[in-house]
């Protein structure tokens, strides 16, 4: 009903606000208010244990309470690609998975048979602990405080309870169409595998061992990574002998922790999803781009920008969206800076499917605004004197001021960091506020992601101008079948295989395949952008193959003849192929379809039966090709009724790191009886990551002699 | 088996030992910090100090909830609690009188548009569509007047945090936490805000509550199991009904009907104001007088007549949905104001609360059927409500199973006097849970003003220990046979759609 009144109203009250303020309220503008009491800055000691243990202590009497929080430096951006979950399942089993001294059943009941509390947590650049008890209780719960950090056993049936309960958590993941929404927008944000925005799945949590947890709590559960506030009813010294006794002889660490890895802070040009939910009754839009650090220079000016486009009620968005426009109970956004890596900006909001498109268009609308339209004075007042009037919140709860403390501390910033904020925060004008959004707000590359039942979208995604919207699949991916190495398992797998060869040629012309020369177009897709690349190849099985990527008018080499190999480094230089790098080739040539195919009679693999299913709208079977220690090599979905592969799918190298990667055959082509792939679609963990087109294919060709010898630069 | 004793002993030493040095909180100085008066229009003012930051918390409490909500109007209170941040006859007010007049004429057009609309299949659709348009443009002359957001506009620029409010069926409360020296500015827009409201883009807010109802209920798992629940549960009393409402009712609102709510519901007998801060109490008060005293008295209305009538069997629903699965079971028990409270919430403790707990224990830790367990109370607890188990399944686990391990927990509690031992570990929880409390401003006023208004006495706040230090193994007992039976339940199994 006032979608089309929107923009109007908008100028509107942008006019009218700025008549109002003046009669109205006079009564209010004339109050005079005394001086605020002082706040009463606390004075927090710090103590380093000999074995680099950080303490902070704070002696607050009022209540009989004594809590303790921990901050330690380790981080799920720690996980192995193929064990994403770990981390966190490591700081969940610190609690629940028992310790020497005690079974956590026997921790539960001691802490909550007095009502106290000791917990532990995961975050992606850090872990926490946290102990609350009553002052008599004290030493009970710094003893179970040590024997959770330093002495866990990882008990395996808590494990499995901890796998499950991680499982429930995936299963339900798409539940929650906010979360739904905010996830894929930032898998698209810093790209699926990014430590930043990756997820654990089924195939992640099952990858993961006991052992794993042993190592990761060895690794990173160590005195000189733990820092620990301690506060409230609390004599000081008492309390550092109480501590020392419980962790002073915790042996300091062997390995160092690597930093968070940096991300490129820079914008793409826009891009635009949708995910199609037909049970959602909402949309949810979600827009923004890559941000920035704490300590860039106009952080100051940052917060005051954000109070004013995102920030609750009085914010540009949530004034036009639900205020003026009533299209959503919830709309907003953020500038977040981080203190390791580019953080980002976002707006969002929960709008009817019906106007999703609409409700879009005004956020965007409004971060152009942020360029063109200085802040009001109102918007001022907001921004600035909000933050500043609101200042003494910072120092009213006493655990945070504790982990603001040990945060600045663990980053190397000055202890009067926020005083620092505070002082340039009030030097903000709103020229300043204009320059920010100039220098961080990008309207024209924005990353737009929008959930909802897209048939109720009364206008296309389209219309936003930011072209065709992809469609983000958030299908979870299915628990892989356990896989049952037994001989009817690998009797119906070497069943399927050889049909499969008879499908794509048989034995006889397959066989008659030596010399191999294919040259295809690959578009590979990166942040949004696809880049064009042509490749030659030439192949002389097993060990002698040529491969030129031509990629913006450069070479780059992959040579190999025998146990020689030449490769294009990341200089732009050739080296020398290591030994690794002949294994790795070697390797691919197992998961070469061709390869494969021409073994079912002779094979270097078992071929094991892996459940069949309805996959990209066709019945398949899956066949699981191992070596006999287990090892899976890949595995192939092949078509129930063509008996021709329609997928491999295993876990390796991509040129976006490691992970699950997936070939799905668009188109096959005919080459002297022999079937095999033309296009192929490349999913790296269910993102599309290259299509390849193959442009020609020739069997025994002849090979021009310095054919395998080290490429001429 | 073993290991059941080895805890028992353990936690039998931990009890020893905190009885031992007897920690004596001392609730006499908690009491002394308290001031309460009211002025000669009946509102009430508790004032609770606290100096450790110059800080203030305030809270005004309306006792009306959605369960106050009339027929064709359900979750009014609710429209009303967003209604009443639009401004007054000053603040955000450009020319009153004529937007008051576009108001009237803006109201009449709905009225006209929605009598047409509601006659369904015999409506006249030309005339509906007329009538609407007539609407739209009413709509339109109205909302050019005022200035939105200048309440909380007034409130951010002067330092506010965690400016709220929330109506749930129980009550509609209004928030906001402040620098102590700001408290005169509170007065004056609290005061205004509530002797001259004006209800601003009454129109276009009923679709922020609509979508609001979309996010919070249509769209959430667990949300529309638990609406399902109470739907199931209750025949008479109105916690039957989400606090939102039902979508057409949303659309039925007029600004008539959320006048006539608050002109009943809002006098100052039916209101009241929690502060706990860096404040003097003589100060509150000489500011209270300033600007509260213009609120025209109205006598309090009358309490709610409907009572649910005993439940004659168990009931059940078995939902289809597109979620994972969830379970819930629920029992009605009294409210918050009976005596036998009080065991109903150590049941709720002891079955469910925490990892220790023999449901936690049963279905996460032993039969992993569930993720999670918990109980709580449901959908409010000022009136007789639910007692609730809430689990959410494992992936491949089957309620039917999960619900005969939940089953048999209750059975047990009816059948086993619970040992001495485990009141005592609920007794120290809930002092601990207590004391931790007192750490938050804005938890303590919550308190304080729940207080006063269910119980008609804020005293009643700390003597909560003293109830549940009062409890036997036998009370426990005699609670739990005679509300945690079969005819008085309710099972709802969220099942996951097939295909």
């Amino acid at each position: 009903m006032k979608t089309k009144l929107g923009a109007l109203l908008v100028a509107l009250t942008l006019m009218l606000g700025m008549a109002v303020s003046a009669g109205a309220q006079g009564a209010i503008d004339e109050i005079e208010y005394p001086k605020l009491n002082e706040i009463k800055t606390p004075d927090i000691k710090q103590v380093v244990l000999d074995n680099g243990l950080r303490l902070y202590l704070l002696e607050d009497h009022a209540l009989p309470l004594v809590r303790a929080s921990l901050r330690v430096n380790t981080g799920s951006y720690l996980d192995p690609p193929n064990k994403v979950g770990l981390a966190s399942m490591t700081s969940d089993l610190l609690r629940i998975g028992g310790t020497e001294k005690w079974t956590s059943d026997e921790i539960d009941e001691m802490l909550e048979g007095v009502g106290a509390s000791v917990e532990t947590g995961m975050d992606v650049e850090s872990a926490s602990a946290s102990m609350n008890v009553l002052t008599e209780y004290t030493d009970m719960g710094l003893e179970v405080l040590a024997q959770v950090l330093r002495y866990p056993v990882f008990d395996d049936e808590k494990m499995n309870l901890a796998i499950t309960q991680a499982k429930s958590g995936i299963s339900r993941r798409n539940e929650d169409p906010y979360d739904m929404t905010r996830r894929e927008w930032v898998k698209k944000l810093y790209g699926g595998s990014s430590p930043y925005a990756r997820q654990s799945e089924y195939a992640t949590i099952d990858a993961i061992s006991r052992d794993d947890l042993v190592a990761f709590h060895s690794m990173c559960y160590r005195p000189e990574n733990v820092q620990m506030a301690i506060y409230g009813d609390i004599d000081p010294d008492a309390i550092v002998e109480k501590i020392n006794a419980h962790f002073g002889d915790w042996e300091r660490g062997t390995q160092s922790i690597l930093p968070p890895p940096d991300v490129p802070r820079h914008c793409a040009s826009p891009q635009v999803y949708v995910i199609h939910k037909p049970d959602l009754q909402q949309a949810t839009v979600r827009m923004g781009h890559i941000g920035g650090l704490v300590s860039d220079p106009d952080y100051a000016d940052r917060i005051v920008m954000n109070a004013i486009l995102g920030g609750g009620f009085g914010s540009r968005i949530l004034d036009v969206v639900r205020v003026q426009m009533g299209l959503a109970y919830v709309a907003g956004g953020r500038v977040i800076s981080n203190y390791t890596h580019p953080g980002y900006f976002f707006l969002y909001a929960q709008t009817s499917n019906a106007s999703a498109v609409t409700a879009a268009r005004a956020m965007i609308e409004q971060i152009g605004r942020m360029h063109t339209d200085p802040p009001t004075e109102a918007e001022m007042a907001k921004g600035k004197d909000g933050y500043l009037n609101s200042f003494v919140f910072n120092f009213d709860q006493k655990g945070e001021v504790m982990n603001r403390l040990m945060t600045y501390d663990f980053h190397g910033m000055p202890e009067n960091f926020l005083q620092l904020e505070k002082q340039a925060v009030e030097r903000v004008t709103p020229e300043a506020v204009v320059k920010t959004a100039k220098a961080n707000l990008f309207p024209d590359s924005l990353l737009v992601v929008i959930s909802g039942n897209t048939e109720e979208f009364e206008e296309s995604v389209e219309a936003l101008g930011f072209g065709i919207p992809d469609t983000i699949d958030v299908t979870i991916p299915k628990p892989a079948a356990e896989l049952t190495i037994n001989e009817e398992a690998i009797a119906r797998g070497s069943e399927i295989l050889a049909r499969a060869a008879e499908a794509h040629g048989g034995e006889g012309n397959l066989k008659k395949v030596e010399a191999i020369r294919t040259n295809s177009t690959v578009t590979v897709l990166m942040g949004g952008q696809s880049f064009p690349v042509t490749v030659e190849k030439l192949e002389v099985p097993p060990n002698q193959h040529r491969s030129v990527v031509n990629m913006m008018g450069r070479q780059i080499f992959d040579v190999r003849d025998g146990e020689k190999g030449w490769q294009t480094g990341q200089t732009g230089l050739l080296e020398d192929a290591g030994a690794e790098a002949l294994a790795e080739a070697d390797k691919d040539l197992k998961r070469e379809l061709l390869h494969i195919l021409q073994h079912v009679d002779d094979p270097y693999y078992r071929a094991v039966f892996a459940g069949s299913e309805e996959f990209g709208g066709v019945a398949v079977d899956w066949v699981a090709l191992v070596y006999d220690d287990g090892e899976e090599i890949c595995r192939l979905a092949v078509a129930a009724e063509s008996h021709q592969i329609v997928c491999q799918k295993y876990w390796g190298n991509s040129f976006m790191g490691e992970g699950m990667l997936e070939h799905l055959v668009q188109d096959v082509m005919e080459t002297e009886g022999v079937i095999l792939p033309k296009s192929v679609e490349v999913r790296k963990d269910g993102e599309k990551i290259m299509t390849v087109e193959t442009t020609e294919r020739a069997f025994n060709v002849a090979i021009p002699a310095d054919a395998f010898a080290k490429p001429e630069i | 088996m073993r290991r059941r004793l080895l805890w028992q002993l353990i936690v039998a030493v931990a009890v020893a030992l905190s009885t031992a040095q007897a920690f004596a909180f001392d609730f006499s100085k908690l009491e002394d910090s308290v001031t309460e008066f009211s002025l000669d229009n009946g509102l009430k003012f508790i004032v609770m100090e606290r100096h450790d930051a110059p800080v203030v918390s305030l809270i005004t409490w309306a006792d009306v909830g959605a369960c106050q909500d009339p027929l064709e109007y359900t979750g009014i209170a609710h429209m009303l609690e967003h209604m009443a941040f639009k401004g007054t006859k000053t603040l955000g007010a450009t020319d009153i009188d004529a937007e008051l007049e576009a108001m009237d004429a803006e109201d009449v057009a709905w009225e006209a548009y929605n009598t047409e609309r509601k006659k369904g299949p015999l409506a006249d659709p030309d005339r509906v569509e007329e009538l609407k348009a007539k609407f739209d443009a009413a709509v339109t002359v109205a909302e050019e007047f005022g200035s939105l957001n200048v309440i909380n506009g007034l409130l951010e620029k002067h330092g506010g945090v965690a400016i709220n409010a929330g109506t749930s069926k129980d009550y509609t409360a209004y928030q906001v936490e402040l620098p102590s020296n700001k408290l005169e500015l509170w007065m004056a827009i609290e005061s205004d805000r509530f002797t001259n409201p004006v209800f601003r883009t009454m129109y276009t807010e009923r679709e922020v509550i609509a979508e609001e109802r979309k996010q919070v209920l249509e769209d959430n798992p667990i949300m529309r199991a638990l609406t399902s629940l109470q739907s199931t549960a209750f025949e008479a009393h109105p916690y039957q009904v989400p606090v939102i409402g039902h979508m057409s009712d949303i659309r039925n609102y007029s600004r008539q009907a959320v006048q006539a709510h608050f002109d009943k519901y809002y006098g100052p007998t039916n209101l009241v104001i929690a502060i706990v801060g860096d404040v003097d109490p003589k100060h509150v008060k000489k500011l209270a007088e300033k600007y509260f005293a213009d609120l025209k008295h109205r006598p309090k209305p009358p309490p709610l007549a409907t009572i649910e009538p005993e439940q004659q069997g168990e009931k059940r629903a078995y939902l289809q949905d597109p979620a994972q699965p969830l379970f819930l079971a629920a029992y009605h028990v009294p409210g918050v104001t009976h005596p036998d409270w009080p065991a109903v919430d150590a049941i709720m403790d002891y079955l469910g609360g925490g990892r220790s707990a023999p449901l936690y224990e049963r279905l996460v830790k032993d039969e992993q059927l569930a993720a999670d367990v918990g109980m709580q109370w449901w959908p409010g607890n000022k009136y007789p409500c639910l007692a609730i188990v809430y689990a959410m399944l494992t992936p491949g686990s089957e309620n039917s199973a999960l619900e005969e391990v939940t089953l048999a927990e209750f059975d047990r509690l009816r059948e086993d006097l619970l040992p001495s031992e485990e009141v005592e570990k609920i007794k120290a929880r809930a002092k601990a849970g207590y004391i931790n409390g007192l750490t938050n401003n804005l938890g303590m006023a919550d308190a304080l003003a729940r207080y006063q208004t269910y119980f008609g006495d804020w005293r009643e706040v700390l003597r909560e220990l003293d109830r549940i230090n009062a409890l036997t193994p036998e009370d426990i007992q005699r609670v739990a046979r005679e509300y945690f039976v079969e005819t008085n339940r309710t099972i709802v199994h969220l099942n996951t759609t097939q295909g």
